[in-house]
């Protein structure tokens, strides 16, 4: 599962996140594009986050090191 | 405000961005129906009234004389509480409606007043005599007692000297002693006494007040009564002492009788003889039971009596406030000169226009008057107060941005994103899915009992968490997901989402506590990898991991900040702030922390060794110089060199045309006036309104350019340490990680490490508490007051004024939430 794999799952669950609210909780065009926003920005936020996480651990400079315990 | 309302066009409307588009309207209300009016207005709650008589005192307006009479009522009710509270009847929550006219309660509550005054009297008075009896019954007792056991000694005594005379005179007889005895029975001394109750902790200072004042010619018996006497003067319960004291002479009695006043204690006649006594006693016995079954009837019926108005007291209440409200409205209504009709002006939202001209329809049509209610909608200058319609989920974040500055009429709203990015930076700082459940389980306790708790009164924190229980939620969820990112349920890590990227270098490992382990699969494709936790290069791993997320979240909120602000200038077609604040904030903004941000991303694609910190200090300090090893894409230099001239650029280009172009505006705008006044007075008047926010006549150049300064200054400053200001991220949530691994690692695995259960327990109870103590609470609230100033500092400063008012609509609905 690659950078570009994950997020396009990310990308698929945010279009039907969309739809889930669009048709679940359908109250008028503003309430809609409310609704809309919220679910946009939420993934946003879920994506940023997986993706500096993943990015950050592509190509490690530092490597673990177990203690000397273990 | 037409034009405002319909102004913009960047993008279609969304609920909660902007405030309710708001008009001011100007009712003319015949007087006859005003009072239904504004009381169904009331019911409707959509009508912001002005006070148009601002400069008159409570006591000129027109209805002072109804409101003394709402608040004589008011206090009549708060005396029935009183009396309820103090009978344990507790007023019930009856819902049903009452068609009950004000007039008429007054009425009802006059006579109900008076009839309790009445009976507390009686029963006051009853209940007085009842435990003068008591006292009474226990001084007749008590004394009787005294008098019989001395007489009978005195009996004894009698009969023994007389014996002793039958015996006959022996040698030894004392001579004296008869004419002793004698002269004393020959001489008799008539001795008075008083009866009565002393205060225990009283009667050693009263004993010794007696002695002193007779000079010791005096004589006092006490007898201790058993059971807590009521006082009949205070009512309450005390422990006295029956006391009966002799004396001589009437001077003797007079002082007595005051130092009986002064110490408090109730005297009551005795009679000497034991027939009288027994006689007395039966009497008053009979009297007890009598009054006891007067004071039983009189409380009983005193009982039904406050039953039957707790059964009614909230819909009382509730009319009598509402009434009290309707009139103080009606106080802020201007009084028509030819006093038949009230004038009324006030916001309201423009969607709420026909629902307003319904409930004006209906009062006209209830109350039989001729004429209707005169609507209109009002051209005005005057800034509108900001109106966001919220839901129970919405509101609380509302209520968030709220307590910051009520936004200015349509600008921008934040609580669209807040309601997002609020719990997601707590998330950061909370990262914890353990704990994130923990929080989730409080949250969804609060809103299954949702319905119970919102009627109950809950005390301060309960109230302000049950008030935050959706925010709580949605902080919930996202630190569940951020813990699953970070990896850490109760710190402790689970390989959730496949094995471990890393391995030993060889079969013997002999080298991972050394060199490390090597990477031998494809990346942990969720999260941190598992394989970090506890190792030596853990915390380098996260903290440089944390910081650099820090800057690229704080990066990205910024930016969204300052697009907020063009969506702002695009509303409010203000192009001066387009072309001359929102593009050079951004150029500066992403020309130094965009570019650092593109930084960290290359060197984690190429896996570069570059210093970042190194390359962002030359780009200023010698921007030309070759940038070596440090190098990570070709063209680097240039494209610095490129970045710093925008960034220099957009300092001048913030500061400078604003000031000069809003002059010129403000010249050409007066001197149109003065050609075409005539044709355009309204227009020109409110594009003024629009471009002078603050309503400003005169234009003051110096001060337009010293605002322009600050802000400027202020926003270059601010890039720096507001992206400074985002690394808290790191550091909250690093010290919430590191606390939680103390807690699992020095409690919970050393209790563990025993093998002995008593200690596991204690183990265990410890985790517990530091857990839901320190992590739970103490960190939940610090992660909350973070997260809460990035919003209001960092992302509210590049676009929000929230110098707003909020609109307070005269509505029956928020009467209880203003009492309180």
């Amino acid at each position: 599962m690659g950078f570009f794999v994950t997020s396009l799952i990310f990308l698929v669950v945010g279009i039907i996140a969309c739809l889930f609210t669009r048709i679940c909780c359908n109250r008028g065009p503003s309430t809609n594009i409310f609704h809309l926003t919220l679910v946009i920005t939420a993934t946003i936020c879920c994506w940023m986050m997986w993706a500096i996480v993943y990015l950050a651990q592509m190509k490690p400079l530092i490597v673990p090191i177990l203690n000397e315990g273990e | 405000m037409g034009e405002v309302a319909s102004g913009g066009g960047c993008c279609p409307p969304m609920d909660l961005f902007r405030s309710e588009p708001m008009q001011l309207v100007q009712l003319i209300i015949p007087i006859e129906s005003a009072h239904r009016t504004v009381s169904y207005l009331g019911d409707l709650g959509l009508l912001q009234f002005k006070d148009l008589n601002a400069e008159k005192s409570p006591f000129q307006r027109t209805y002072a004389t109804q409101i003394k009479r709402c608040g004589e009522m008011a206090r009549k009710l708060r005396f029935f509480k009183e009396q309820m509270l103090k009978a344990g009847v507790s007023p019930k929550n009856s819902l049903g409606h009452v068609d009950l006219n004000i007039d008429d309660l007054d009425v009802k509550l006059t006579d109900i007043e008076v009839e309790l005054t009445e009976m507390n009297a009686n029963g006051e008075k009853l209940q007085r005599t009842y435990n003068e009896l008591v006292e009474y019954k226990l001084v007749l007792q008590k004394a009787g007692e005294f008098f019989q056991s001395a007489q009978s000694r005195a009996i004894e005594q009698q009969r023994e000297y007389e014996s002793h005379q039958l015996s006959g005179e022996s040698m030894e007889t004392p001579l004296l002693q008869d004419q002793e005895l004698l002269g004393d029975s020959g001489k008799p001394v008539k001795l008075g006494f008083l009866a009565g109750l002393v205060p225990r902790e009283k009667s050693q200072a009263f004993e010794r007040i007696l002695f002193r004042a007779t000079r010791g010619n005096v004589f006092l018996r006490q007898a201790v009564v058993e059971d807590p006497v009521i006082d009949p003067v205070s009512g309450e319960k005390t422990e006295k002492n029956v006391f009966v004291v002799f004396y001589a002479g009437e001077k003797a009695k007079a002082k007595i009788l005051k130092i009986c006043d002064a110490f408090g204690a109730d005297r009551y006649p005795f009679a000497e003889e034991l027939g009288k006594q027994a006689q007395m006693i039966k009497e008053v016995s009979g009297r007890l039971s009598e009054l006891k079954t007067t004071i039983d009837a009189g409380s009983l019926h005193r009982g039904s009596l406050l039953q039957t108005i707790g059964a009614q007291f909230e819909q009382w209440n509730l009319l009598v406030r509402k009434e009290k409200s309707v009139y103080h409205t009606l106080n802020m209504l201007s009084l028509d000169v030819t006093k038949k009709c009230l004038v009324a002006e006030g916001w309201s939202p423009i969607f709420a226009t026909k629902q307003i001209q319904d409930a004006l329809e209906r009062a006209a049509i209830d109350s039989n008057s001729q004429v209707g209610t005169i609507f209109q909608v009002l051209q005005t200058r005057e800034m509108p107060p900001t109106y966001f319609r919220t839901n129970k989920v919405t509101s609380s974040f509302q209520g968030i941005i709220d307590s910051y500055g009520v936004a200015k009429y349509q600008e921008a709203n934040p609580t669209v994103y807040t309601i997002v990015t609020f719990p997601f930076l707590f998330a950061v700082m909370f990262g914890d899915w353990g704990h994130g459940i923990c929080l989730l389980l409080a949250a969804l306790y609060f809103i299954i009992r949702e319905k119970k708790l919102s009627s109950q009164k809950l005390d301060d924190i309960t109230e302000m968490t049950f008030g935050g229980r959706y925010v709580i939620m949605l902080m919930a969820l996202f630190s569940i997901y951020t813990g699953l990112i970070y990896n850490e349920f109760f710190s402790v890590p689970f390989e959730l989402f496949g094995p471990s990227a890393y391995a030993c270098h060889d079969l013997s490992c002999s080298d991972a506590t050394t060199s490390g382990l090597v990477k031998v699969r494809h990346t942990y494709p969720f999260g941190v990898d598992p394989v970090w936790h506890g190792t030596r290069s853990e915390l380098p791993f996260l903290n440089s991991l944390k910081m650099k997320m820090s800057i690229l979240l704080g990066v990205a909120q910024m930016n969204l900040g300052i697009i907020m602000s063009y969506c702002n200038a695009l509303f409010f077609r203000n192009n001066v702030n387009v072309w001359f604040q929102f593009i050079p904030q951004m150029i500066f903004l992403n020309a130094l922390f965009g570019y650092l941000s593109l930084l960290i991303i290359v060197k984690w694609c190429t896996g570069s060794q570059a210093d970042l910190y190194h390359i962002m200090i030359y780009m200023f300090l010698s921007p030309a110089d070759d940038l070596g090893e440090n190098q990570l894409f070709v063209g680097q230099k240039y494209l610095q060199m490129t970045l710093l001239l925008l960034a220099l650029v957009a300092v001048p280009w913030m500061l400078l045309p604003k000031p000069f172009i809003l002059k010129i505006q403000h010249q050409a705008r007066h001197g149109d006036e003065s050609y075409t006044a005539l044709q355009t007075t309204e227009e020109s008047l409110q594009v003024e309104s629009n471009h002078d926010s603050h309503g400003h006549e005169e234009f003051e150049f110096s001060e337009v350019f010293v605002h322009q300064l600050i802000h400027t200054i202020e926003f270059v400053l601010g890039a720096v340490s507001n992206t400074a200001s985002y690394l808290r991220l790191w550091a909250l949530s690093l010290a919430h990680s590191e606390l939680s691994s103390v807690f699992y690692e020095k409690v919970l695995v050393l209790a563990w490490g025993y093998n002995n259960v008593i200690i596991l327990i204690v183990g265990i109870v410890v985790f517990v508490f530091a857990t839901v103590g320190v992590l739970l609470v103490m960190e939940t609230l610090s992660a909350f007051l973070h997260a809460l100033r990035l919003h209001w500092v960092e992302f509210q400063n590049k676009f929000y004024e929230g110098d707003g008012y909020k609109f307070h609509p005269f509505s029956f609905a928020l009467l209880d939430e203003e009492e309180e």
